[in-house]
């Protein structure tokens, strides 16, 4: 009988298949689960997000009254010497994250993704400082920092023989940065490992033996085969840890709170000591505003270029 | 098959249902209580008081709120402490949102988040001008208690910056204590030729930096000129062209000699106590309340003692840093504040103020026979009784000041600015309106 019906009425070429469609008049479950959701992220988040924005012109001290003032914050920022440093510190940071932390988080992921007996074991390890708190990490890492020739990381040069390279580590407002994204990429190098294992994880078999039966040695299937095919697992790399880094807060403001003078001041702990500290709320709004619009807006650009080179693998 | 499909749908909206039901209920039940108890701030309770201090706090306030409730007060306390910044900001938003508690920690002067004079001209501070531990406010000191004559702070009473040393170190050197800066420099000599840090100085822990300026400034800027906090504000003085200036290139006298440990921007507080404790170093210019830590550092509690820097080139000359501790004050709009008025009175007996100051090695701001003031800060009563004191930092005009004093420091450790330099900073701060 189904088969008189087909034989009936032809499905016309250029039909596809009829899909399961929803009733339109019914909110369709995925809503209905995203619903409470959103709504507490609504209530929670982005009502206080919006309306935290009208603080950015006006001078709130967070006490009592306040008045608008235009646009005198956004300017006051483009003049502010500690801003503008601390936005370079900042950038710096992020690229320094970015670059060192999905590079040892790739090697790890290569390195546990091979058939060695302790790879499980090994990628327990490199993802553990992942789920301590950074604020420990940061006073963890503030030991190892110890500016003592005995203590510490310089012990550990000591004792090797590297003695020359004792530094001060936290305290040389030259290097101060760089240990701060060390202590950063020592945590969350663990975190980029996992998602480059992921996308390891999703490349064929088949395609990677074809490669070496096509002659291609470790490294060429490594450049032709692999690398093209963690394109979307390096997209989220790229664009969580350049979020991370823009907002960075918690390590630095617990490792140095931003010093020595303003050598690791970042965005984020500048709009921190500004509504704190110093009780302009009003302006460390203005400093949130451009920081969220920033980080928005690299990020952007980020996933725009990222997708592209998707498409091309 | 189509009736397969129906039941499997049946189910699945039923699960669906049951789901959103259970992820209401848990949502409600998650959101709720937070929400009130976001509400939460003055108690709203007659007989039982809020009160929010910082972790210093908790030593003498744990004992006095105790003792007043078991003196038949009929009041109850609600308390909570934590780290200064914390307490700060928390309060901070608390106050802005109306939910602030009855009674909360305060600090003296102006130029901090949580300040007496920032927090009383937003009137929400309850006048404390009529209680009768206010007339023991020393003359000099009025100006950290106060806001537009009136009286807002609670405090118990004074703190001092001096030396922090181990006797033993000094024994072994063959030193004394040092009465002049002359003698300070000879004894700091004599240290580090017998291979210990003359000073250690932990300035990564960023409030340090400023004590040894401080400890400067009161000889070289206000045995002088006492009213140089009004000649600032006035905008009659600067710091580039007082006393601050030799004030700061005596500090970075003492760096240059070598007198500091290596590395100072580098090394946090702990660790320089630890230096002082162990022997490792002699002396610490330090507050009085870091005390009980050097002596928990020390193998031998009693080989930390404490003496006055020596800042002047004559001991007569010499000043001291003193302000009042860090206290309380009553939240202008809380529903009991006639309790929390009541507990402040309380705070300000004699035998309180006592028990208080006891706890944190602070000097009562009235001493009778029943005083007990820490040993190690006997040498600072003649500087204090005879008006030899400057509460330098306790009237910024905006809270930024201090903490670009900080970075100052740290600058000038590390070399990377000149004394000028960092003083027109800090001139271009005190400028900015708060």
């Amino acid at each position: 009988m189904s088969t008189q019906v087909l034989e009936a009425s032809p499905t016309p070429p250029q039909e596809r298949p009829a899909k399961r469609r929803r009733p339109r008049n019914r909110l369709g479950p995925p809503w209905l689960f995203v619903a409470p959701a959103l709504l507490c992220y609504g209530a929670i988040v982005l009502y206080p997000s919006a309306s935290g924005v009208l603080y950015a012109f006006t001078d709130w001290s967070g006490l009592g009254g306040w008045s608008f003032v235009g646009l005198r914050n956004f300017d006051s920022l483009l003049h502010d010497d500690r801003a503008l440093g601390s936005l370079r510190n900042t950038l710096l940071l992020t690229v320094a994250i970015v670059v060192v932390q999905n590079g040892v988080g790739l090697l790890l992921a290569l390195g546990v993704h091979a058939r060695i007996k302790s790879r499980m074991l090994l990628r327990a390890i490199f993802f553990a400082p992942v789920v301590v708190s950074p604020v420990m990490v940061a006073f963890l890492w503030k030991y190892v920092y110890n500016p003592a020739p005995n203590a510490g990381l310089n012990g550990v040069l000591g004792a090797v023989g590297l003695g020359s390279l004792r530094q001060d580590w936290l305290g040389d407002p030259s290097i101060a940065l760089w240990s701060v994204a060390a202590m950063v990429v020592w945590q969350y190098a663990g975190y980029s490992m996992v998602i480059f294992l992921a996308g390891l994880e999703g490349i064929s078999k088949d395609v990677r033996e074809a490669a070496t039966i096509d002659g291609a040695g470790p490294v060429k299937r490594f450049r032709y085969v692999t690398w093209p095919l963690l394109a979307p697992a390096t997209t989220i790399n790229v664009m969580l840890s350049t979020i991370g880094g823009l907002k960075l807060f918690d390590q630095v403001f617990a490792a140095t709170a931003g010093g020595p003078g303003y050598a690791t001041e970042t965005l984020s702990t500048v709009l921190y000591k500004e509504a704190f500290v110093f009780g302009r709320y009003g302006y460390s709004t203005a400093v949130a505003l451009v920081l969220a619009l920033f980080v928005a807006a690299v990020s952007l650009v980020q996933i725009r270029y990222l997708r592209a080179r998707e498409d091309q693998a | 098959m189509t009736a397969m499909n129906s039941r499997s749908n049946i189910d699945s909206r039923l699960n669906r249902a049951q789901f959103l039901r259970i992820m209401g209920g848990l949502a409600a039940g998650v959101a709720v209580p937070g929400l009130l108890s976001a509400c939460g701030g003055g108690s709203g309770d007659s007989n039982s008081l809020s009160l929010v201090g910082v972790a210093d706090e908790k030593g003498p306030l744990d004992v006095l709120t105790k003792a007043y409730t078991d003196s038949g007060s009929g009041i109850t306390f609600k308390t909570s402490y934590a780290p200064t910044d914390q307490v700060q900001t928390s309060l901070r938003a608390q106050l802005g949102g109306g939910n602030a508690p009855d009674v909360h920690a305060l600090y003296p002067g102006s130029g901090s988040a949580m300040s007496t004079t920032d927090i009383a001209k937003a009137g929400l501070l309850a006048d404390l001008s009529g209680q009768a531990w206010t007339s023991a406010i020393p003359e000099n000191l009025k100006a950290s208690f106060q806001h537009d004559g009136k009286v807002y702070l609670f405090s118990s009473g004074l703190t001092v910056i001096g030396t922090i040393y181990n006797k033993s170190v000094f024994a072994a050197a063959g030193v004394q204590i040092p009465k002049t800066w002359g003698e300070l420099i000879s004894v700091c000599e004599k240290l580090k030729a017998a291979g210990k840090v003359p000073l250690a100085l932990g300035a990564q822990t960023q409030w340090v930096t400023q004590l040894i300026t401080y400890a400067l400034v009161a000889s070289h800027v206000y045995r002088d000129t006492p009213d140089f906090d009004d000649q600032m504000l006035a905008g009659k003085a600067t710091f580039a062209g007082s006393g601050w200036k030799e004030s700061m290139a005596l500090y970075m006298d003492l760096r240059d000699r070598g007198f500091f440990n290596d590395n100072p921007n580098g090394t946090t507080l702990e660790q320089s106590t630890a230096m002082v404790g162990t022997g490792q170093a002699a002396m610490a210019v330090q507050v009085a309340p870091l005390l009980p830590a050097f002596r928990d550092a020390a193998t031998n509690k009693d080989d930390i003692d404490m003496f006055p820097f020596p800042s002047a080139d004559t001991a007569e000359r010499v000043y001291t840093w003193s302000a009042a501790n860090v206290g309380v004050g009553v939240h202008a709009k809380s529903k009991n504040k006639d309790a929390a008025l009541k507990f402040i009175e309380f705070l300000g007996k004699q035998e309180n103020i006592n028990t208080w100051c006891e706890v944190v090695a602070a000097i009562p701001l009235k001493r009778d026979a029943s005083s007990k003031v820490d040993p190690a800060l006997q040498s600072f009563l003649p500087l204090i009784d005879s008006g030899r004191v400057a509460p330098v930092g306790s009237r910024w005009p905006n809270a930024e000041v201090q903490p670009t004093h900080f970075t100052v420091i740290q600058d000038l450790l590390a070399k990377k600015i000149t004394i000028d330099d960092g003083l027109k900073k800090m001139d271009e701060v005190y400028r900015k309106s708060s």
